[in-house]
């Protein structure tokens, strides 16, 4: 039986390779340094980007989870980025695919459930869903699976507004340049117009989704936990 | 004349940014108004903004979502 592979498999593929390759760059990098002296240029970026993560997580978490719970966002943060910005390589965004998008918030909602259980314990736990008295476990039930829906439609209906604006914009664009004689369908509107276009959808909006799923994730994690100290 | 139905349906169903647009403004005045009143607290309010803007925008994101299923879902059965 031929196995049909999607095309957005493959896009998956090639952004996991790109990232395999700069923590590659950044691993050499990081060896080579000597850590009595001053950090400079990618090094420096790198122990910038740790400390602002480790921060946000401590913020919205207590201490003991940010050092566990820090890796697992950063991942998370670096994997979404870069699929984002992924429209810039002439890529199809893999977050513009809601099988990715649900696997990271499905990840997320199990964390949320694990770290409910580890603070509550297993009686704690199980009555946590019965609160606050028992008709409302279908309230809870629902709210539960309302949080994955929100966090990951949030991030595919962005990107997926995104990539299919820019298409429908540069098909507006090449019927217009089209019209101009002497061109031979060279789409001159759209060297102009689409870079500042492509500026908003691709890196700002990616960069703004990256911190929203991040932050959001770590409150929702954090909610279930003991108040911050 | 199905396919005008079709996009006037998938019209109406974007409609539902309007409201978010106007009050996903009222976030952005309220940010600014309390970092003019406590400006060293302008780190947090910021978050805070963001995360709020978010969450309100979702509502928005639904109705988009529902429109292009509009679009590219029915649209092809047509």
């Amino acid at each position: 039986m031929a196995v049909e592979i999607q095309p957005t498999v493959y896009y998956i593929w090639a952004v996991t390779g790109l990232i395999a390759l700069l923590l590659l760059f950044i691993n050499s990098r990081l060896r080579k340094f000597d850590p009595l002296s001053k950090p400079t240029g990618v090094v420096l970026v790198c122990m910038m980007a740790v400390q602002a993560i480790e921060n946000i997580v401590r913020e919205k978490t207590n201490k003991d989870l940010a050092r566990k719970l820090s890796p697992y966002i950063a991942t998370v943060g670096i994997y979404i980025f870069i699929s984002n910005i992924s429209g810039l390589l002439a890529l199809e965004s893999p977050t513009g695919n809601f099988s990715v998008t649900l696997t990271l918030a499905a990840i997320t909602c199990i964390l949320i459930e694990v770290f409910s259980a580890e603070y509550r314990g297993a009686k704690g736990y199980i009555k946590s869903w019965f609160e606050p008295f028992i008709p409302f476990v279908l309230i809870n039930i629902i709210s539960k699976i309302s949080t994955l829906a929100s966090l990951s439609l949030r991030l595919f209906g962005n990107i997926i507004a995104g990539s299919i604006l820019m298409k429908v914009i540069y098909a507006m664009l090449a019927s217009i340049s089209s019209l101009i004689p002497f061109l031979h369908d060279f789409n001159i509107f759209g060297v102009i117009v689409a870079p500042v276009l492509h500026f908003y959808f691709d890196l700002f909006s990616g960069a703004m989704q990256t911190y929203i799923f991040v932050i959001l994730s770590v409150s929702f994690i954090g909610k279930e936990l003991p108040s911050n100290d | 004349m199905e396919v005008a139905l079709l996009a006037f349906a998938a019209a109406l169903s974007v409609m539902t940014g309007m409201v978010t647009g106007i009050f996903e403004g009222k976030v952005a005045i309220a940010a600014v108004e309390s970092i003019g009143k406590n400006p060293d607290a302008s780190g947090k309010i910021q978050g805070m903004a963001i995360i709020g803007a978010a969450i309100s925008e979702t509502c928005a994101i639904y109705g988009l979502l529902v429109s292009f299923l509009i679009i590219f879902v029915l649209g092809n059965k047509l």
